[in-house]
């Protein structure tokens, strides 16, 4: 379905892509994974004509993506990492305008907008200015407003960022759903968590290479552990945690610690040195290991680094 | 106190990297008061090089002397001539002056004629032909041109006076007259006879005109008769309110068109523009799209106004409606292209905001739709002719002032659609080159 073949691109002396082939499949659900600045946005960008690249190439369907190549681009709706809608009009007007650039008949087209504003739960709200929509409710529309044309290809570029847990959870049903109806997601985002959830395989980028790709399942294999302890932050956790380097690599995670541990590492061993440390838990986990360790393990960088 | 001291900091810090906030708060009014101050600075400064068409039909020596002064004098440059049909370099005469102040050639003409001053003529007779377009620039240059006679010709009067004197009285009738009429006053108010005659014989005319206070200036003065005759807009309904709408409409045209322009900025900021892009439409279809847009704006605005002018005013715009439009149009391109121009060379709205602004003060300042720009130091009007204000205004005073027809101004056209051109061009190259779309 997409085919990226060695493609690089360079702004002045900063290579944000440098040589990448990924192959996505029709229907997949596939994810980019990578930290701020990895070159997501970038490869977005020329997936949808906004940049030329310089040198390999960008297929659609078999079709060569271009700066004017129009046919490709009526396969594609976007997703963009901002809220990229007007503030002062309504959420109606606002969908009114973009659906008017892929010649949809008039009435067509209000059917259109009614079913996919329905469908963000927004149909109710569609008279009213977008600058008065919460955080989630802008980004349903953003979403919407890249579908009203029945796009085969879904590219979406941090859709949640700035969302509170609710909503994005509401955003990933809905591209859940939009995924099993037959549409293809190529999805960015620098939350593993995210990544973990919603694709069925994964690329992992970083200073514009694909480090690895595969199902989420493939991916862990990478790693030399199969398991990873999980510890929940308090003030004694927190006070002792230089004794958890002595059984593995920490990762500091929002409300845990995730403990990689060194090769022939006995679990009743480090239960012992955290009684004898005083160190009180609440919680502690046993669980396969994540993206982001596996993102520790390939780069030696945090993916929030 | 620390805190305050690094909140002080911190807005310093802020404000200097605040490119627009820094070139409003210091370079605009800088420009302006230098702008101002070269105006109004007082008579040291006073307009030079004004335009004044000009025959000399008389043969006298004070005649003469007339047209000597105001050659020499730095305040006018008089015309003695115009170019005909064929190209060719010919005198004024009295209907072809006339024609030259009508097409708005010049503002005034003073004609000197062959008749102006005589043997038997107590004073000075010109005429004075005039387009008020400008109330500001006319009252000046009558002023003006009335201390610059008045200033240099009093010696000259007197001579004429005594030389009348002897011809009415005879040879050195004078005194005899004045010793007689010495005499009755001194009979009458006890006073040395002597000591009057002396003061009569002695006074120095020049006094006399220097004395502006006393009525014997005024007797001068009214030896200096002027007959004046508007020959433009004496039928103009409201004569001001015709004069001011044009500016003030083009510098309100280019701030709302500077504005609706350098919106791409902040649609790209959005990603707006990114998501149009990701649907069938090319950057320049959005180019395009964005300046017809601002081109109707423009006329409808342009059009919005000056019917505001019609109805609050009674500014007659019907009478030469199809001419008005035609400049309308023209100006609306130029501006336009100037707000494009704004985009194309900011990276933000707010830095576009403020070099919008600089530009835009500074264009209508030398561009006349403040005040005239005769009474701008000269380089500044050579500048004013590079500004949109300035021929947009021409072209609209000559529309609504003058009822010029198409002919007439078409060049007023041609340069706002030249000026547009060039700006778009250069504007189209900075899209291309610059990060509008990046």
């Amino acid at each position: 379905m997409i085919s990226i073949k060695n493609v690089t691109k360079k702004f002045s002396k900063v290579t944000a892509l440098d040589n990448i082939s990924i192959e996505i499949n029709e229907k997949e659900f596939f994810g980019l994974l990578g930290p701020n600045g990895a070159g997501k946005s970038t490869l977005i960008n020329l997936l949808v004509g906004y940049f030329h690249a310089d040198s390999g190439e960008l297929l659609i369907s078999g079709k060569k993506v271009g700066k004017n190549n129009y046919e490709v681009r009526k396969k594609i709706g976007l997703v963009p990492q901002s809220i990229a809608l007007y503030d002062d009009i309504s959420a109606q007007e606002n969908l009114e305008i973009i659906g008017s650039f892929y010649n949809i008949r008039k009435n067509l087209l209000r059917a259109i907008i009614a079913e996919n504003l329905n469908r963000v739960e927004l149909y109710e709200r569609r008279k009213d200015k977008v600058k008065g929509f919460s955080g989630g409710m802008k980004r349903r529309l953003n979403i919407a407003a890249g579908l009203l044309h029945d796009p085969a290809v879904l590219l979406c570029d941090e859709p949640t960022v700035g969302v509170d847990p609710q909503s994005r959870n509401a955003i990933f049903d809905y591209l859940e759903k939009l995924n099993s109806e037959g549409k293809t997601i190529i999805y960015t985002t620098h939350y593993m968590e995210e990544a973990e959830r919603l694709c069925s395989r994964i690329a992992i980028i970083d200073h514009g290479k694909i480090i690895t790709s595969g199902s989420l399942d493939k991916l862990i294999q990478l790693l030399p552990y199969k398991q990873t302890i999980q510890i929940n932050k308090n003030h004694v956790t927190e006070t002792k945690k230089e004794l958890f380097n002595k059984f593995g690599a920490i990762i500091d995670g929002q409300e845990m610690y995730e403990l990689t541990p060194f090769d022939n590492i006995k679990f009743s061993e480090f239960f012992k040195a955290m009684e004898d440390n005083g160190i009180a838990y609440n919680y502690i986990d046993i669980q396969k290991p994540t993206l982001e360790a596996l993102f520790l393990h390939l780069t030696g960088r945090r993916l929030r680094d | 106190m620390k805190n305050i001291l690094h909140l002080i900091k911190k807005d310093y810090i802020i404000f200097w990297h605040d490119k627009p906030a820094f070139s409003l708060t210091f370079i605009v009014p800088v420009f302006l008061i230098y702008l101002f101050g070269s105006i109004f600075s007082g008579p040291g400064n006073s307009p030079s090089g004004i335009q004044i068409a000009f025959i000399n039909n008389s043969d006298s020596k004070i005649a003469k002397k007339l047209e000597s002064v105001l050659d020499t004098t730095k305040t006018f440059q008089l015309i003695r001539s115009y170019t005909d049909d064929k190209g060719k370099k010919a005198a004024f005469d009295t209907n072809t002056i006339k024609d030259y102040i009508r097409k708005g050639n010049a503002s005034a003409a003073l004609v000197i004629p062959r008749d102006a001053f005589t043997d038997t003529s107590m004073g000075l007779k010109l005429k004075f032909y005039y387009d008020p377009k400008n109330e500001m620039e006319m009252q000046l240059i009558e002023g003006l041109l009335t201390k610059s006679i008045m200033s240099q010709m009093p010696g000259l009067f007197m001579t004429s006076m005594q030389r009348r004197s002897e011809i009415i009285l005879g040879s050195g009738k004078g005194k005899s007259f004045n010793k007689k009429i010495a005499g009755v006053v001194s009979q009458y108010f006890n006073v040395d006879t002597a000591k009057i005659n002396k003061w009569m014989s002695s006074s120095n005319p020049d006094s006399m005109f220097n004395d502006t206070t006393s009525k014997k200036a005024n007797f001068f003065i009214d030896l200096l008769r002027i007959d004046k005759e508007q020959l433009v807009g004496k039928e103009i309904n409201n004569p001001g309110a015709t004069r001011s709408v044009g500016g003030w409409a083009i510098m309100f045209l280019l701030f709302s068109l500077s504005g609706a322009s350098t919106s791409l900025l902040d649609e790209n900021k959005s990603r707006v523009i990114l998501r149009i892009l990701s649907a069938p439409v090319s950057r320049e279809q959005i180019l395009f799209g964005k300046y017809l847009y601002n081109f109707s704006l423009g006329c409808i605005q342009l059009l919005v106004m000056f019917f505001a002018g019609y109805i609050l005013f009674h500014i007659d715009i019907f009478s030469n409606f199809f001419n008005l439009l035609l400049i309308i149009i023209a100006a609306s391109l130029a501006s336009t292209a100037f707000g494009m121009f704004l985009a194309a060379v900011s990276r933000t709205q707010s830095q576009a905001s403020g070099l919008g602004t600089l530009l835009i003060l500074t264009m209508s300042a030398i561009g006349g739709a403040w005040f005239p720009t005769f009474i701008l130091p000269p380089f500044i009007q050579i500048l004013s002719k590079f500004s949109i204000v300035y021929w947009s205004m021409e072209g609209f005073m000559d529309v609504l002032w003058r009822g010029s027809g198409t002919l007439d101004i078409l060049p007023y056209i041609g340069i706002l659609i030249g000026m547009a051109a060039i700006v778009n061009i250069f504007s189209i190259i900075r899209f291309k080159k610059g990060n509008l779309f990046l």
